[in-house]
């Protein structure tokens, strides 16, 4: 999908007015942000600017002090369990896959709760997923406890990709990870992006991902919550963003854009 | 809920004529088995050499997978739009192979492997157990023998735990075994005509046996597996590591100031358990034979020889000892993840209650041939 395409696209996640707080302190202030139908949106910030919690609450398994979220043009406590399957898929900052099944069960266990398909069939797609987050169909037979730590960032991304949602949400999908490590799954979010329209929120502090992945990214400082791409947070008058984004990694991975939007 | 997914999505079609398919509608993981069903029944009767894609609104990967097979057997892909070529492209990429399954053992052979396994575990544990006792004492006599080795604080807030916070439940279940073997003792030796004897019977046994073993069992349940609980997650989050590279030694921190702590509580306990029994017997002579408590306490001295004081007490600490002993040899054990610490915890508990057992059986071997 073109840039153009996506200036026009439907907003697929809309979060407005969000509200966070935890006894006396303001997570988030009246935040509010929009995603587009096939973005790839990065959410950024600094330890304990809320992250993570927006990205709970954007999932629904947080309930914010006021404001609301809205995914595919429903309130996200108003889907059903069956409707979230399909459309949205999470990749854990742990992982979270389930240490008692081996990651082909993990990864068929959506498929058994949420269609009829044959067994045979499961099978099938589930090696399709290994295959598509770069993994050997042996891994498939493997326990959780039995990967690395990249092997698990990937198979957690083939059993968020189960169901092949519409939205897919990582947290820190490039933390722990060795750069090429990294770098596989930020190429690998990028495939998916193009070849399934498949719409990306990211909540990490990895520049070179925000850098090189990344359509648009909002940045959380303080509360209140920055839009907009690249250039035009760089030109942003508030200091941390500045310092953020002008920083000397931040240098690297500007370096690292402007190489990939050549290639690109 | 399941097949919830077919009926919500669209219609899927494949028609055509001669060797030509068209493919209308969608193709996603919902009308995936329709989409088998029907080109089953297409090349049923003929040979079909394209499909066409023109028709298709949406494809995902599975429905991709399905098309890209189709490929491999030789029929042709036609007329797909750009974004479905794009994902064609992208799925029949991937170097796929069918999981590998695993080969079926006959059952047989399984019994005969687990029957193996669990007799070499139990070599394995028995070791296990004899070694780290060994290193545990020695380590407790170092610091027993060399104060500056042991820590006081850390010995005083287990003593708290193990004991002091333990003192309602002790009671209580010290009390309730009072109750039980008095109203089976009357039960028992009223058609004998002895039923006063109950009141010895109760003295007896809870000074002899029930108030240190239930002692033991409950402190085994509740700070045995306490102990492994809370050296597993540090061994877990490599707390245990890090006590190590900067020099100290797991065993003399942790481990030392549990098994003294245990050692000096369950004593304790079980005397504070006896003494709740003996009440409640008195309680009981009252309610089922009334005979005044006086007089109960009275009848104590005949029946009960601070011998049967002894042997009960004299358990304790042995007790104590391999109940905080295993219970931190099963913390150590502890292997990374937070499903370790739960079964380590259970293995712990388990064992710990067992040893009290079999060490009680000995025991009372032991007194027999030594005539207490």
């Amino acid at each position: 999908m073109s840039a153009h395409a996506r200036l026009h696209a439907p907003t697929i996640v809309s979060a407005r007015d969000l509200v966070n707080r935890f006894g006396r302190q303001t997570v988030h202030d009246r935040i509010s942000l929009d995603v587009r139908e096939g973005e790839i949106m990065g959410i950024a910030g600094g330890s304990g600017s809320g992250k993570s919690v927006l990205l709970k609450t954007l999932l629904g398994l947080h309930r914010p002090d006021s404001g609301k979220v809205e995914l595919d043009g429903k309130p996200v406590d108003a889907i059903s369990p069956d409707e979230k399957a399909e459309l949205i898929g999470v990749l854990f900052q742990q992982g979270a896959l389930f240490s008692s099944l081996s990651v082909a069960q993990n990864i068929m266990l959506p498929l058994e709760q949420h269609t009829s398909l044959p067994a045979e069939e499961q099978r099938r797609i589930a090696s399709m997923k290994l295959a598509l987050a770069g993994l050997s169909t042996e891994t498939g037979n493997k326990f959780p406890a039995e990967l690395s730590g990249g092997m698990v960032k990937r198979a957690a991304f083939a059993r968020a990709l189960a169901l092949d949602p519409r939205i897919l949400f990582l947290d820190e999908p490039t933390s722990d990870l060795d750069p090429l490590t990294a770098a596989g799954i930020d190429a690998l979010v990028k495939e998916l992006n193009r070849s399934l329209g498949i719409t990306v929120v990211i909540v990490t502090h990895d520049l070179a991902t925000l850098f090189t992945v990344c359509s648009r990214i909002a940045v959380l400082v303080d509360g209140k919550v920055s839009v907009g791409t690249i250039e035009e947070l760089r030109r942003s008058k508030d200091p941390w963003i500045h310092e953020f984004l002008h920083g000397p990694r931040a240098q690297g991975a500007m370096a690292a854009r402007r190489r990939s939007n050549g290639n690109g | 809920m399941t097949a919830r997914l077919s009926t919500l999505e669209p219609a899927f079609a494949l028609h055509g004529d001669g060797d030509r398919l068209s493919l209308d509608g969608t193709l996603t993981l919902g009308t995936l088995p329709q989409a088998r069903a029907s080109l089953q029944e297409g090349t049923a009767q003929r040979k079909v050499r394209t499909v066409d894609l023109r028709g298709l609104d949406r494809l995902d990967t599975p429905g991709a997978l399905f098309l890209c097979e189709l490929r491999k057997s030789g029929v042709k892909l036609a007329g797909a739009r750009s974004e479905h070529a794009a994902l064609l492209d992208l799925v029949c990429s991937l170097d796929l192979a069918p999981l590998p399954t695993q080969g079926q053992v006959p059952r047989w052979r399984d019994v005969v492997t687990r029957i193996g396994k669990a007799t070499d575990d139990f070599f394995h544990d028995t070791l296990d157990i004899v070694t780290f006792v060994g290193r545990a004492a020695s380590a407790t006599l170092h610091a027993l023998v060399r104060p500056r080795y042991l820590k006081l604080a850390a010995v005083s807030r287990q003593v708290a735990e193990t004991g002091v916070n333990a003192l309602p439940i002790v009671g209580l279940l010290a009390l309730m075994i009072s109750v039980v073997i008095g109203y089976q003792g009357v039960a028992q030796l009223r058609p004998y005509g002895g039923e006063e004897l109950t009141v010895n019977l109760v003295a007896v046994s809870v000074l002899r046996e029930m108030g240190v073993l239930i002692t033991a069992i409950m402190v085994a349940g509740r700070s045995g597996s306490a102990f492994t609980a809370e050296i597993g997650v540090m061994r877990a989050r490599q707390e245990i590591d890090a006590l190590e590279v900067m020099g100290m030694d797991p065993i003399e921190m942790l481990v030392v100031p549990r098994v003294i702590a245990l050692v000096i509580t369950l004593p304790l306990l079980t005397f504070y358990a006896d003494m709740m029994g003996l009440i409640a017997g008195a309680g009981m002579a009252q309610v089922l034979l009334h005979v005044s408590p006086l007089q109960a306490f009275d009848r104590l001295r005949l029946a009960v020889d601070v011998s049967d004081a002894f042997v009960g007490l004299i358990k304790a600490p042995v007790f104590a000892f391999f109940i905080a002993v295993i219970g931190c040899m099963h913390g150590l054990k502890v292997k990374g993840s937070a499903e370790s610490v739960g079964r380590e915890t259970t293995r712990a508990v388990v064992k710990s209650i067992f040893l009290v057992i079999v060490l009680d059986a000995l025991f009372s071997i032991l007194f027999d041939r030594l005539g207490l």
